[in-house]
């Protein structure tokens, strides 16, 4: 902490304190009430690739068993989407400790209670199921066929079953994210414990449509139905999540969603986040199903690419925010001032 | 105390803790202290704790100002300036215009940080203290921000988390920890917390006959022990609000939540599914 032009004192001259409820005026020399968490990049990457590879995953399971035929493309592209994002997920975790050499401990013990320990249970298991169906999935496609055994064996196995089973658990990692954040201390974060879930849960099922889109607009021979139902779903969880995000900031009042719109967050929060990620791919398909067209190709291509930008702003911006919202001693009391029920 | 928060509180719940019996706890009485940072040196002494970023704050005779992963106790001078002019008009006869606060962990009676623990490091031991095993953290650092209190911290050094022992090596041998033991004028007591309890509760019955209606009790269930918490036991006697010392008034434990959060995001996953359903199905 140094001495600048956020230190003003203005107390009262009696001894006695200040009105807590006077915003004005200071805490200890605006040291911060609680620590914020270190999290940063690692974490935000971590949230954004694991938010994909568990939407796409889920997308995936469910395109398998009610898809019909173009279903079919969108679960193998769903599959494969899901390993290669899920691939850097531990490893970001890991360097992300303390002492990564003791990531195990981890695994020693479940607790109920702390979202890290059921997540981390959560995460191993759908990491589990990801590189199965991506297997299976391989085996499908033939890249198997030099080892015959192996290949046998995989494709006796019941694709559509395990990754069905398996959305359980995708559905548990692509939220768990949003509930790890709201059960702490961090004002902005816990004054919307029952949000941040349900809201990185939508986030991460319109960035993994989005991502599967986008390897479907890119390839050759393009399924435009297979495109068009993607971008619908797109659609739904992009309206659900700027339902829950305007929701959240309302939810956190004045003081405590300062971070979000204040200052360069708060610019990046409403630019990048609501504009560039939800408002402008939105705009896009709403008009596409007003004007009862398919979106074309390149339409699709950029509307995809902007709900991925906009998942992981939304990530970086939460994650920040908390920790600006953490330092800021004013969120904290305003956080504890009434007795709780 | 001001009557903004003093009319917050559930006054059938004043002085009252729900430690378990016997458990082990500091009574930090801060209309005693003088501001003498013995307590802060002595448990970098006796923890072998390194010294911190060594400068001045520049605003402040204390140049701690935090509790940190190398700092466990750590005294608050709150300077008590006039309004705006910089001069001091009133000089009360009690306390001088400085409010002294040392400043520890809470050892809550439901703790955020263990709660958070995901590799069972953090323990209650058998004096109803909280631990951090050294052994088994792996500096993942979500009992940082899940402390309601802004305790515990990541050692800069050996990346993994800190915070007060209540000085487990003494205590479980019957020694006070070091800084009751090197406190001058018993300002940081320690012992069971029922009798330090007690001892509290007559300390601020007797302030308040002496003329110090400000005093009351932080770290019960009424006030600073709150929402789930069940008080502290490590608790404190101040005379201004929680605030005024950088304590929150009302915390509440994090994991309060845990399960409606789960429940409201597995809720939004049987939405999100029906949606998804409805807008991929096909033939
Ligand atoms: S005050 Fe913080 S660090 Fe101490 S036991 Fe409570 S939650 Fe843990």
């Amino acid at each position: 902490m140094h001495m600048g032009e956020s230190y003003k004192r203005n107390w009262e001259p009696r001894r006695g304190g200040r009105s807590v409820s006077d915003e004005s005026s200071a805490s200890y020399y605006n040291v911060p009430v609680i620590h914020k968490p270190h999290w940063k990049w690692l974490i935000i990457w971590y949230f954004f690739l694991g938010g994909i590879s568990s939407a796409s995953y889920v997308i995936a399971a469910i395109a398998d068993i009610f898809g019909g035929r173009e279903g079919d493309r969108i679960k193998r592209v769903g599959r494969y989407l899901s390993l290669a994002a899920l691939i850097p997920s531990p490893l970001l975790l890991i360097l992300d400790l303390g002492r990564p050499e003791r990531f195990y401990l981890m695994l020693r013990i479940i607790k109920l209670r702390s979202p890290m320990s059921v997540g981390t249970w959560g995460l191993t298991i759908f990491g589990l199921f990801s590189a199965l169906s991506g297997v299976i999935q391989a085996a499908h496609d033939g890249l198997f066929g030099w080892f015959k055994p192996l290949n046998r064996v995989l494709l006796a196995l019941p694709s559509t079953t395990i990754n069905g089973l398996g959305a359980v658990f995708g559905f548990f990692v692509g939220g768990y994210t949003g509930v790890l954040l709201g059960i702490t201390a961090v004002p902005l974060w816990a004054k919307n414990a029952l949000l941040l879930g349900p809201l990185f849960l939508s986030s991460a099922l319109s960035s993994g449509a989005a991502a599967i889109t986008l390897v479907l607009s890119l390839v050759r021979g393009t399924n435009h139905r297979a495109i068009a139902r993607l971008e619908r779903l797109d659609t739904v969880t992009l309206l659900a999540e700027l339902g829950l995000i305007l929701l959240a900031q309302a939810n956190a009042g004045p003081v405590i969603s300062r971070p979000i719109r204040e200052g360069w967050l708060g610019n990046v929060f409403r630019w990048g986040v609501l504009g560039t990620g939800i408002i402008a791919p939105l705009t896009m398909q709403i008009r596409a199903i007003l004007a009862r067209k398919q979106p074309s190709r390149h339409a699709a291509m950029l509307s995809s690419a902007l709900t991925l930008i906009g998942g992981f702003l939304l990530r970086y911006v939460m994650v920040t925010a908390g920790r600006v919202s953490a330092d800021d001693p004013q969120s904290t009391f305003e956080f504890a001032r009434k007795p709780p029920k | 105390m001001a009557n903004a928060t003093i009319n917050l509180i559930d006054k059938t719940l004043v002085g009252s803790i729900g430690s378990r019996p016997g458990a082990l706890g500091f009574l930090t009485d801060t209309t005693l202290c003088i501001g003498c940072k013995a307590c802060e040196v002595a448990c970098k002494q006796w923890n072998q704790l390194p010294m911190d970023d060594f400068g001045w704050t520049g605003h402040s005779y204390d140049n701690s100002t935090d509790l940190s992963a190398t700092t466990w106790r750590q005294v608050a001078f709150v300077e008590q300036i006039t309004n705006g002019d910089g001069r001091v008009h009133e000089m009360p006869p009690f306390q001088s215009n400085w409010l002294m606060l040392s400043d520890v962990c809470k050892h809550c009676v439901q703790a955020g940080c263990m709660q958070a623990c995901p590799t069972g490091a953090i323990i209650r031991t058998e004096l109803d203290t909280v631990v951090v095993q050294q052994d088994v953290c792996n500096g993942c650092g979500y009992c940082v921000p899940s402390c309601p209190y802004g305790v515990i911290d990541l050692s800069p050094t050996d990346f993994k988390a800190h915070k007060c022992t209540l000085c487990y090596d003494r205590s479980k041998e019957g020694l006070e920890p070091a800084c009751a033991k090197s406190c001058p004028t018993d300002s940081i007591q320690f012992g069971p917390v029922e009798q330090l309890l007690e001892r509290a509760k007559q300390r601020v019955a007797e302030l308040h006959a002496s003329g110090v209606q400000s005093a009351y009790i932080y770290g019960d269930r009424s006030i600073g022990g709150t929402g789930g918490i069940e008080g502290d036991n490590a608790f404190f006697i101040l005379t201004a609000e929680p605030e005024v010392y950088n304590l929150p008034a009302f915390p509440v434990l994090p994991q309060n939540k845990t399960g409606a959060a789960f429940l409201s995001m597995f809720g939004a996953a049987i939405a999100l599914s029906i949606a998804a359903v409805a807008t991929l199905r096909g033939k």
